[in-house]
């Protein structure tokens, strides 16, 4: 009996290091290709750079352009060339790593099945994430400035809560496209962002009652003004012509 | 009523005899302001076979009426613009493809409610234009101290000490333009609506500066300023400072050398203190804006200018002050993330208007303290000048000098 037990983890000792021997090189043809292709990536942004200058392109860009041009100097068009050069070259060496990292296995490969969908979705999920980050933080930017214009004691709170709605969606589209926690996503998804609407709209909601008291007695009063002109003078926010 | 300007022109009046060369482009026209609008024409030129452009979009005009005697000209605009209480790139094309289509040597473009203005003040707008050796007449229109506030905390004090331009108005509506002027103006216009973009705004006082033309200013003390389709002052601010500072941008070689000043002006009003005032919701706005909106206006202003906003977070309604240079050097740093993009240019225009706010609730405390609107606006001007060299020092060296 302990030879069967000894022959047992033997086998599988030699089938967990035989499939670590098959992995590492995949791993490391990814790595590599994305380590080569970056450096090559700064090397031709650095060349581009120096031609571009040399050149003027900025300049002669804005020159023979009929449109006119908004650049910013931190957006320089040589700017944009380089960095573009520069990401083309790192996503082609994700690509072709991704392409080794496939072709180092049998297709029936167990890790292969498991791990290529991970690796692949992975990237998808990263840029949904960063996308994600950045519609919130403008959005919440947006909100936050609107409604400080709007005069509402709440700006901060409405903020918040823009922001964070689209986060949470940002996390559950996340793990959903990882194929991570399955329904528990979309259970918790639901909870959190029927929450924050919920305490958005009782915040807003309270918030604002003496705003809507406030607006139903001024349109009281407009309407007894309308009856005597000398009812209510014009605040000085109404008389105002900026332009 | 507010200021006689001491650099009006004075010029010979147009007569009967004048063979004039001169085009009036009426830019807006509505079906209730087209007959007062040339009625008002034949008074101020009477006997004088004016031409006037007029869109062919204005209705049909039965004959027997005082302007007869003037030269209607209908014209299909090779661009149409959407907005109609200002003047825009398509106003300025259309212009001037008129007055090369009928040899005119000199325009009279005429904004929206022209009919309100004073027949003299047309005579002297024409005059002007006609005068030998000026390139853009513009109108220095006399608004109460509650209106025209963009003009005064803005424009006026960037367009005077960035392009040392004398002109109250710099975005007026009405202006006489020379025939070369119309020309510059008409090149820098089709650039937009060659992008479809008819509706943007240029700014003549400093494309008349840069092209080293001849500026005039005529008083036109009475008009009614039309009123823009959105009052809402974000899509003001937008709109037009936002034009005011792509425009500051597009010409920063030419201002950055600009050394010199404009003289001071004589300020002869009386105080315009008789209105009541109530700065109360103004200042509520501001203090909201304070406590939400200081981490974006601290991307955008230097810890000095922040202290300053915190000072007046907790200033007295009474005496509520905002200091000039403290208002030119927010307006300054605002121009510059413009510039540097350094956060959403709605965003920046949006975290702008509550500070203009507070400037405007400091400029009617002030004026309602005895002190003419005239003289605070000549004040906040010079401050502007005298700050120009920090905005030239961050324009060049962002990153490096920023106290």
């Amino acid at each position: 009996m302990w030879q069967q037990v000894e022959l047992a983890l033997s086998q599988s000792a030699h089938r967990a290091l035989v499939t670590l021997a098959n992995f590492l090189p995949g791993l490391l043809a990814l790595v590599l290709a994305v380590t080569i292709l970056t450096v090559v990536g700064i090397f031709l942004a650095a060349v581009l750079r120096r031609l571009l200058t040399a050149l003027r392109f900025d300049e002669r860009l804005a020159q023979g352009s009929i449109i006119p041009l908004e650049w910013a100097p931190s957006h320089s068009p040589t700017l944009l060339v380089t960095r573009a050069a520069f990401w083309g070259s790192v996503v082609l060496g994700c690509l072709i790593g991704i392409s080794a990292f496939d072709a180092a296995y049998a297709g029936n490969s167990q890790v292969s099945f498991f791990l290529f969908p991970y690796l692949t979705h992975s990237v998808g999920a990263i840029l949904l994430f960063m996308v994600g980050t950045l519609i919130a933080r403008f959005l919440a930017r947006t909100v936050l400035i609107e409604a400080v214009n709007a005069r509402l004691s709440y700006a901060r709170i409405l903020s918040l809560g823009v922001k964070w709605l689209v986060l949470v969606l940002t996390a559950a589209m996340v793990l959903d496209h990882l194929e991570i926690g399955g329904t528990v996503v979309d259970l918790a998804f639901g909870i959190l962002f029927g929450g924050i609407v919920l305490t958005l709209a009782l915040a807003v909601g309270l918030g604002s009652r003496d705003m809507v008291s406030r607006s139903l007695e001024k349109n009281t009063d407009a309407e007894i003004a309308a009856g005597d002109p000398l009812a209510r003078p014009a605040s000085v926010s109404e008389t105002l012509r900026h332009f | 009523m507010a200021t006689t300007p001491s650099n009006a022109t004075t010029t010979a009046p147009v007569t009967a005899s004048s063979e004039t060369g001169m085009l009036v482009h009426i830019t807006t026209v509505s079906p209730e302001t087209i007959e007062p609008a040339l009625s008002n024409l034949a008074l101020a030129f009477p006997g004088i076979p004016l031409t006037v452009a007029i869109p062919d979009t204005a209705p049909n005009l039965s004959a027997g009426h005082s302007f007869d005697k003037l030269r209607l000209l209908p014209y299909t605009p090779a661009a149409v613009s959407s907005a109609n209480w200002i003047l825009t790139a398509a106003d300025y094309f259309n212009t001037y493809k008129l007055a090369q289509e009928h040899n005119a040597s000199a325009c009279l473009m005429l904004g929206a409610d022209s009919h309100t203005m004073q027949p003299e003040s047309l005579q002297r707008l024409a005059a002007a234009t006609l005068s030998t050796g000026n390139d853009l007449v513009v109108a220095h229109y006399h608004p109460g101290p509650r209106e025209s506030l963009l003009n005064s905390a803005i424009f006026y004090p960037m367009s005077r000490s960035l392009f040392c331009a004398r002109p109250r108005f710099p975005l007026a509506i009405d202006l006489g333009v020379s025939l070369r002027m119309a020309e510059r103006l008409a090149t820098t216009a089709q650039r937009y609506t060659a992008a479809g973009q008819d509706d943007a705004l240029l700014w003549p006082v400093a494309e008349a500066t840069v092209a080293n033309f001849t500026i005039a200013e005529t008083d036109i003390p009475v008009r009614s300023s039309p009123t823009p389709v959105t009052p809402d002052l974000n899509v003001l601010l937008s709109q037009i400072a936002g034009s005011l500072f792509s425009d500051i941008d597009s010409k920063a070689s030419y201002w950055q050398r600009i050394r010199h000043t404009v003289p001071k002006r004589t300020i002869t009003a009386a105080t315009d203190a008789s209105e009541p005032l109530d700065i109360t919701a103004i200042l509520q706005s501001f203090k909201l804006a304070y406590s939400n909106l200081q981490e974006i206006w601290a991307l955008v202003l230097p810890p000095h200018s922040l202290l300053g906003l915190k000072r007046l977070s907790v200033m007295p309604q009474e005496a509520f002050r905002m200091p000039d240079s403290l208002w030119a050097r927010i307006v300054y740093d605002f121009v510059l993330a413009y510039r540097l993009r350094t956060i959403n240019r709605n965003h920046l225009m949006g975290a702008l208007a509550p500070l203009y706010l507070a400037w405007v609730a400091s400029h009617l405390t002030l004026v309602h303290s005895g002190i003419p609107a005239e003289q605070h606006i000549e004040e906040l001007a010079q401050a502007f000048e005298t700050d120009k060299p920090y905005l030239v020092s961050r324009w060049r060296w962002p990153d490096r000098f920023n106290p």
